[in-house]
């Protein structure tokens, strides 16, 4: 694979901005969209938890499952949460950080099994936003887990860090990035 | 428990206070040892992107957040070499005269010990020190005459000239913002180039934060930082009249004490009452410097009311610095609002970026799907914002207190507890509809209010100044009333907050203490 690196170059990279995935065992830079493109496995995440995870990210920001929010989210859940880029640490959210993300794909999961019958990923997109409005307003009763219209700030948050926090993100809304120092792998 | 070799002062944090410190005393040629408790950052480190910027935000061990108003305490945090002034905004207003004596001239809140002229020729110090742009004279109106800052104010852009009618529209008078950023070239660092990623620390050295003014002149002078080093506790004789030194986890995990013949605590308002009820023992049961019971007592935010202008131009948001270009005390009179007591800050004139916290997406935060993907669009044309940042009343009740649950360290974790008083909301809903009608004024297509839970913004309090034990933790100079080598810097000895960002006066304040403590060496440490 083209993106397999010697240490040297790992370390430059890892250092200037690049995310580290394994891929056949060993580390790779992508960025999460080409991590997803490639089809990496997941490090923490289960298979339905990541499928919940990407439909709540194209539900809040279509473009989101393609820019590769899970890929994002199960990469910066396996580093140590001193290295960790995600919004939730600067949310206060308690490390280890998958505690938080694993109780609220429960929580959507559990309501939308209760209201919907299905979980959140098998609903269709219209029944998805419904879901997804209520969630956020605090409206679902009997909710259980981290509140509802703070798993939409956080993975509103989260989707829009991939779709709109990237140097393509700028380019796409015609504003100039100006990098001082540009994260590598547009990171 | 490895004992090191002992040095003159160890000072526990790198970050605004404890860099002026350690500089200030390296000069001095006393032997300087920094315990940060997170990683040495370089220039080189800080990635022009929002999402690593969050490296350099706090990963310690968590606080407890509680209250009516828990306190926002990652975001506004620090993690590693430089602290919260690495991602500050520089923002440098100051404190005006009224601030301190809140209590005799209203019978409000608390008085400090000191006047504004005590503190002024130290303003006017650090803006030679780390270079401030602005006009001090236009600043005049609301404060008394002080020194030319040494460089001209910053450019002005679209997103901060929209606001000008509206402000003139209100009456409100508005002055180019003081702030601790190079307009020029300046002591070898260079001008900016308003590029807006200040807020994830400024790699260029135009934003004055430590790495490149005290800190930098402290290990120039000899000062050692120890990164990873995370301070637990301050020893004692067993006398229990003077501190001994720190008890700290090295980066390996190592339990070390430090000896030192003066201790200087500058972790942040939040840690250093952690540090200071943790260090409790035989001579000191409720805490070092705690007779008073006001360890942790008293903690103070500031809070913003934020409004939003969409414009028909293009207001080039993604130029600027984080900070502001404009600024006003206006609103600032502790009886600006009718029915409510306290000071309001504005600023207009804000780079923006699209993500994180402060990033544009977070303006309609109602918005999801395709209507989010249309707003961002529409925003990144024409939107800009003013704030007004508010000043809370110190309350007895907002406090720091050790919880049960420990960290890696086996120390026990901090809990802040924090509700805003009545005067709050009043001041923050009157400050949205003045900024609406501002707004209005400047000829906004579309203004919302940035509502949602009122915020917590920078903190201040849990150790305050004052004249004696029986009020307060530490003299004007940061020296506890009853440990005399122990120091605390920082906005925690703030005993009231105004409403302006607190980082300039932060610098005046340890710089004052700093050189006394220097000039009072020999009997401070004797």
């Amino acid at each position: 694979m083209e993106h397999i690196m010697k240490r040297r170059d790992f370390v430059r990279g890892a250092a200037a901005g690049a995310l580290a995935f394994t891929v056949g065992g060993a580390q790779v830079l992508l960025t999460a969209r080409e991590a997803r493109a490639e089809g990496v496995p997941f490090r923490l995440l289960k298979a339905d938890e990541a499928e919940t995870i990407e439909a709540l990210g194209e539900t809040l920001l279509p473009g989101a499952r393609a820019a590769g929010v899970a890929h994002f989210l199960d990469q910066q859940l396996s580093v140590p949460p001193g290295e960790a880029l995600l919004q939730a640490r600067i949310l206060n959210v308690r490390p280890p950080y998958v505690n938080f993300y694993r109780a609220a794909v429960g929580a959507v999961d559990k309501a939308s099994l209760v209201y919907n019958g299905r979980r959140f990923a098998q609903l269709d997109t219209g029944t998805q936003r419904e879901f997804v409005d209520l969630m956020r307003q605090g409206k679902l009763e009997g909710w259980v887990g981290p509140p509802g219209p703070f798993i939409y700030f956080v993975m509103r948050s989260d989707a829009v860090d991939v779709v709109y926090g990237t140097m393509e993100g700028y380019e796409s809304l015609g504003i100039p990035y100006m990098a001082h120092i540009p994260p590598h792998k547009r990171w | 428990m490895a004992r090191l070799e002992k040095v003159d002062v160890v000072v526990v944090g790198a970050g605004a206070s404890g860099s002026v410190y350690a500089a200030v005393l390296a000069k001095a040629k006393k032997k300087v040892v920094v315990l940060e408790q997170g990683p040495d950052w370089q220039l080189s480190d800080l990635i022009s992107s929002d999402l690593w910027g969050r490296r350099i935000k706090t990963a310690g061990a968590p606080f407890l957040l509680e209250g009516r108003n828990p306190v926002g305490y990652s975001y506004q945090s620090g993690w590693g070499v430089g602290g919260a002034a690495l991602h500050y905004f520089a923002n440098f207003p100051r404190m005006l005269e009224t601030d301190f004596k809140v209590k005799s001239e209203f019978g409000r809140g608390l008085d400090w010990p000191i006047a504004y002229k005590d503190l002024a020729p130290y303003y006017d110090k650090v803006a030679s020190d780390v270079g401030v742009s602005g006009d001090a004279k236009a600043e005049e109106i609301w404060r008394p005459a002080g020194k030319p800052y040494p460089m001209p104010p910053m450019k002005t852009f679209r997103n901060g000239e929209v606001w000008l009618k509206g402000f003139a529209a209100q009456n409100i008078r508005i002055v180019p913002a003081a702030v601790g950023m190079n307009s020029t070239d300046y002591k070898g660092r260079p001008a900016c180039i308003y590029d807006g990623w200040c807020h994830i620390g400024c790699p260029t050295g135009a934003l004055s934060n430590p790495l490149v003014t005290y800190l930098g002149e402290a290990r120039k002078a000899g000062a050692e930082v120890r990164p990873w080093s995370t301070a637990t506790r301050v020893l004692t004789t067993a006398a229990g009249n003077r501190v001994t030194g720190v008890e700290y986890y090295d980066r390996d995990g190592k339990k070390q004490f430090q000896p030192a013949s003066v201790v200087v605590l500058a972790a942040w308002a939040a840690q250093n009452p952690r540090i200071l009820l943790n260090s409790a023992n035989g001579k000191h049961p409720k805490g070092l410097a705690n007779r008073s019971g006001l360890i942790g007592k008293y903690i103070m935010t500031h809070y913003a009311s934020g409004t939003w202008g969409l414009f028909d131009e293009n207001v080039e948001n993604h130029m600027g610095t984080t900070g502001a270009q404009y600024m006003s005390y206006d609103r600032y009179p502790k009886t600006s609002h009718q029915g409510a007591f306290g000071s309001t800050f504005i600023v207009a004139g804000t780079a923006l970026k699209t993500n994180d916290l402060g990033g544009f997406a977070n303006a309609r935060l109602d918005l999801f799907g395709a209507e989010l993907h249309a707003f961002m669009k529409r925003a990144a044309r024409g939107l800009t914002r003013i704030t007004a940042f508010g000043e809370e009343m110190p309350n007895v009740e907002n406090r720091v207190e050790l919880a049960t649950d420990k960290d890696e360290f086996g120390m026990p974790l901090g809990r802040i507890v924090h509700s805003y008083g009545e005067d709050v909301p009043r001041i923050w809903n009157a400050n949205f509809a003045e900024g609406t009608k501002i707004a209005q004024a400047a000829g906004a297509m579309e203004t919302w209010p940035a509502r949602g839970a009122i915020p917590t913004i920078h903190l201040m309090g849990g150790t305050i100044m004052g004249t004696g034990a029986g009020n307060s933790v530490v003299n004007s100079l940061g020296q506890t009333h009853e440990l005399g080598n122990l120091w605390i810097a920082g906005p925690g000895i703030f005993p009231t907050s105004g409403a302006s960002n607190p980082t300039y006066t932060i610098f005046a304040l340890s710089l004052r203490g700093a050189e006394r403590l220097a000039a009072r060496w020999k009997t401070v440490a004797a």
